[in-house]
């Protein structure tokens, strides 16, 4: 019966889209994800008054649930057959008890929204009619979600904690239990049954096969949940990034409709108020107008009733009086008379015809759905290590409420001879608030500035910032290099034409494949030229990188060295003209040829080996032929070449000449020699030099045998030298270990 | 074979020792001087013999030559046998300072009254190597010897009458051609007879030419001002002629201003130390 309830699960689950509503509820209900949404508890009064009004639907759903839990824990267990399993019941009903905590909790009420309206994407017709309700009506979807929420934590929960499930209980291993399985009808049966004859046309395999092939079944069913609930949760975690990208989004147009909503009315209550001073003042210089010839009519009124009753008593008078009077009144009458009584009205009561303008109305009108024209971004300074030698990375921010859809990245190269305006410019266009400029030339400075554009138009241009791409790799000059047991001087090409501002050398130790990588870096070497200390008879691999502000270069190509004795190559700068190098530069070649000197030669046919500066031991042999004449040996920096070895206190060497079948061994310093006699001569010679101890010493190297040891006085450094005093050829041998009987010396 | 020990001194950590046995091969109680240096202590240690010169014991080298510290740095057992038996009471052995007593030439005497006690050459090579070996810290595979003017010459026919048994060997201002020297005629005639050619085996030049051929590396010393040299009693010349010859490795210093002193000898017996070390140590 287990195995039928496991495939169960599978009908629901048929139904995809389902399944996907149940993350988000997921998602607000629990409380670790809370956080994702800080912005929400600062939002706007508005909202809070949304949520305010959101109380009675909640309570209503609070009412409902209960009631839900019952009815699915009911189904589904009916569902599974699994009436006896009051845990999982609790389980659900525990889960339920907590989303309700939740939903008693404000800010939560909006999430919800949210998630409704995100949902109606996928939900059946009938509701979305009430996710996009504001009054919160998505709410109502809860017993589908919580549906299919339960199906989804109960498969999970089976799929994690519940696999010994899968395994028939033991206790069934009875005498008179099944031993046969009917593939037909699907079901045991006993093989000593009478009942087996029911199945004789059917398929029947044994128990133990048909259990195998169940638990295959099973354990593949199991595997491809898994994946699924693997997969879901990837759509899970996309969906809430999408969501978080909503939610901003969507805030940041909310805003931008409240400033632009706001920004009209301001418009239209300043028209308002301009209209109504201009109407006020309007009515008041009108009825002042009337208010004026209304006074003057009164006067004129006055006067006229005056001479009336002054002719009237004129009238009443004397002749004489009469004619006297007469005749004054006449004139003030007459004067009167001649004044003009105006009766024209000054102002008329009625309203000029005044149109209102709301074209600037109507414009603000209008972009309340555009949006504005960004400010001009702001350029940030090179990160440091951003660049590379052909790139850099360039940043710069955005003032938070501006909307930007594209970024125009304008740069062309700095260059202090030409004026700016000659130099060619180049764009790109980026939707980032970055972009990696590719392509420039190394160790270069570029100057950049960049505008913002949206629908509505171009920012202005930022400010410029100069960025700077990294240096061109420095080129390790491999025949320059010059080692010895503690230590290896390295020099290099820069690469660069202009100057950079430091040089890194990082080795690692080619001996220890496990430890790849850099082992170490020695930086900050201002010069094209390092002392490295070393440890004795390892291999190292060194890089050496340039750096300047826009960051280090890539590595140069590796150079390899093997800290076994002492390595030099030999100076050819220091070379006789009579002498040659051979190809490897370890041979020097005299051959028997007159030169026609047109200026005066050295006297010392020599060349100088170039030994590293460093104190301690070094080693190295001579391959020479036994009738050859050749003087090897060593001499301070800077010695005269017209010297020849060991004529004066500055060097010090080993002569040998041959000269009627007789070898004659020196040991010169300062034109003296010992007088010693040797009866092998050697075919390779031995050199070691202690400055440590203060000694030179020479060996025959094929029978380990000590020649001489000079006992000197080594404040400076000195160098090998190699002189041939007749046509022959001298092989150098370096880079080897010193032979364990020159320890003795 | 017991040993009587006569003295013993701490120098530079180890210890300078005399003793005293009664050889079977000279049939006489004879002395050797022994250092054992700090090394010796707790492990075997290479052993160095030295043959002195003409007129000497076991005193002068281990009381003259100062090698104590070289010795001491590169742990080597020195062993410094007398010059000949001494106290035989044979007629005419102290009569003369070259001949007898203190003059055995390292040679084994062939002619009455000598052979009986004057077998120098198996003392030095067999009785008294076995003697050490039993007796003292050191490893019986690694042995040098080397000697001053007739110990130079016994340290030489040591060495090439034996390839292989002596890891190297040295001298100073050793008697390099017995056979054609005063000193050497005289003890040769004394002790092998008249007939030249049994000389030929003490010899180091004629011994040279019949060399094997193992690789040895002679190391010799020879003061300048040695009056032995300019009376023709060293000879070098001739050895390393033959040496040259027949490619056999020698490094000759003729030192500037120096006699046969042991003044001459304690001036360089820091190179002959470690030219052994070289070999012994290595």
């Amino acid at each position: 019966m287990e195995e039928e309830a496991r495939e169960e699960p599978e009908l629901p689950r048929s139904t995809a889209p389902k399944d996907f509503l149940f993350y988000h509820m997921d998602l607000y209900e629990s409380e670790d994800r809370l956080p994702i949404f800080p912005e929400e508890n600062t939002r706007m009064g508005r909202e809070v008054a949304q949520a305010e009004m959101t109380t009675e639907p909640r309570a209503a759903a609070k009412c409902r649930v209960p009631g839900n839990i019952l009815e699915e824990e009911d189904a589904i267990a009916r569902l599974y057959g699994l009436e006896d399993d009051h845990e999982l019941g609790e389980e659900f009903a525990g889960e339920n008890a907590h989303g309700k905590d939740l939903s008693e909790f404000p800010p939560c009420v909006m999430r919800r929204r949210e998630a409704a309206r995100e949902q109606r994407d996928w939900r059946v017709g009938g509701e979305v009619a009430e996710a996009e309700d504001l009054s919160f009506g998505g709410w109502g979807s809860t017993d589908q979600c919580q549906n299919l929420r339960e199906a989804y934590r109960y498969t999970r929960g089976r799929s994690s904690e519940e696999y010994e499930c899968y395994v028939i209980p033991e206790e069934e291993d009875e005498e008179d239990a099944p031993t046969v399985f009917c593939v037909t009808c699907k079901t045991p049966v006993r093989a000593c049954e009478k009942d087996l004859e029911e199945h004789q046309e059917h398929q029947v395999t044994p128990l133990e096969k048909a259990l195998e092939s169940a638990k295959d079944e099973v354990h593949k069913n199991m595997f491809k949940l898994e994946k699924q609930i693997i997969e879901m949760e990837n759509f899970a975690s996309h969906l809430e990034e999408v969501f978080i990208t909503v939610e901003e989004n969507f805030g940041r147009q909310e805003q931008n409709f409240e400033s632009h909503y706001n920004e009209i009315l301001e418009t239209l209550a300043q028209k308002y108020e301009r209209k109504i001073q201009v109407l006020g003042e309007k009515k008041r210089e009108k009825l002042e107008a009337l208010y004026g010839q209304l006074v003057s009519c009164g006067e004129n009124l006055e006067t006229c009733k005056e001479l009336m009753e002054t002719i009237e008593e004129l009238c009443h008078e004397e002749k004489v009086d009469f004619i006297k009077d007469a005749v004054i009144m006449a004139d003030r009458l007459g004067k009167f008379l001649k004044t003009k009584t105006d009766v024209d009205l000054s102002a008329q009561p009625d309203f000029e015809d005044q149109t209102l303008d709301f074209s600037d109305v109507e414009q603000l009108m209008d972009s309340i759905n555009t949006i504005p024209v960004p400010s001009a971004p702001v350029i940030n300074p090179q990160a440091p290590n951003s660049a590379t030698g052909s790139s850099v990375r360039v940043c710069w921010s955005l003032y938070s409420d501006d909307t930007v859809e594209s970024y125009q990245l304008a740069y062309r190269p700095v260059q202090d001879n030409s004026p700016r305006e000659d130099q060619a410019e180049f764009t790109l266009t980026a939707k980032e608030t970055y972009c990696s400029v590719t392509n420039l030339a190394p160790n270069t400075q570029y100057e950049f500035w960049v505008t913002a554009r949206n629908r509505a138009g171009t920012s202005p241009a930022s400010e410029c910032a100069v960025y700077m791409t990294a240096p061109s790799p420095p080129i390790i000059k491999t025949m320059a290099i010059r080692s010895c047991e503690e230590a290896a001087l390295i020099s290099w090409d820069s690469g660069n034409l202009n100057p950079v501002d430091s040089y890194t050398v990082e080795l690692t130790q080619a001996e220890t494949p496990e430890a790849s990588g850099v082992t170490e870096s020695v930086v900050g070497i201002p010069t094209c030229e390092a002392l490295i200390q070393l440890q004795p008879r390892q291999t190292y691999t060194l890089y050496v990188r340039a750096l300047n502000v826009g960051g280090p270069s890539a590595r140069s190509k590796p150079a390899t060295i093997h800290t076994t004795g002492s390595y030099f190559h030999l100076n050819k700068d220091t070379c006789h003209p009579w002498l040659t190098i051979s190809e490897d530069g370890f041979t020097v070649i005299r051959s028997e040829r007159k030169t026609t000197a047109r200026e005066p030669l050295p006297r010392c046919v020599a060349v100088r080996g170039n030994l590293i500066p460093v104190r301690g031991r070094h080693y190295w042999e001579v391959e020479v032929d036994e009738r050859l004449d050749y003087t090897v040996g060593v001499a301070f920096e800077g010695i005269p070449k017209q010297e020849d070895l060991g004529t004066d206190r500055r060097s010090w060497c080993m002569r040998h000449t041959f000269a009627s079948s007789r070898h004659k061994y020196e040991f010169l310093h300062n034109k003296m020699t010992p007088d010693i006699r040797i009866t092998i001569s050697p075919r390779r010679i031995g050199v070691l030099l202690d400055y440590e101890n203060s000694k030179l010493s020479f060996f025959n190297v094929d029978i380990s045998q000590h020649l001489y040891t000079f006992n000197c006085q080594l404040h400076h450094f000195v160098h090998p030298w190699f002189s041939l005093g007749k046509s022959g050829s001298l092989k150098i041998h370096n880079g080897i270990s010193m032979p364990k009987h020159v320890a003795f010396y | 074979m017991a040993l009587k020990q006569i003295s013993s001194n701490k120098c530079f950590g180890g210890f300078q020792k005399v003793f005293e046995h009664d050889s079977v091969e000279l049939s006489c109680k004879m002395r050797f001087g022994i250092y054992l240096p700090p090394k010796a202590e707790t492990a075997k240690c290479p052993a160095l013999y030295w043959l002195s010169g003409l007129s000497c014991t076991e005193q002068n080298f281990i009381s003259k030559a100062g090698y104590h510290a070289a010795a001491s740095e590169h742990g080597l057992v020195v062993v410094a046998p007398d010059t000949s038996p001494r106290g035989c009471n044979i007629k005419g052995e102290d009569e003369s300072w070259d001949f007898g007593s203190g003059a055995g030439f390292y040679v084994d005497a062939t002619e009455d009254p000598w052979k009986t006690n004057y077998r120098m050459y198996s003392y030095v090579t067999q009785e008294l190597p076995q003697l050490i070996n039993a007796n003292f810290p050191v490893d019986p595979q690694l042995m040098s010897i080397f000697g001053h003017s007739m110990g130079g010459h016994g340290a030489l026919i040591c060495a090439l009458k034996n390839p292989g048994k002596y890891k190297s060997v040295s001298a100073f201002s050793p008697i390099c051609n017995p056979v054609l020297c005063p000193w050497g005629k005289k003890a040769f005639s004394g002790y092998l007879g008249s007939d030249q050619s049994k000389w030929k085996a003490y010899d180091a030049t004629h011994l040279v030419t019949s060399y094997p051929g193992s690789q040895l590396d002679i190391l010799i010393d020879q003061g300048k001002d040695d009056q032995f040299l300019s009376d023709g009693q060293l000879l070098p010349d001739n050895f390393i002629a033959a040496c040259t010859e027949k490619k056999v490795p020698v490094v000759f210093r003729l030192q500037e201003g120096y006699d046969h002193s042991y003044y001459f000898i304690a001036t360089f017996i820091t190179d002959h130390i470690r030219h052994h070390a070289k070999y012994l140590n290595a």
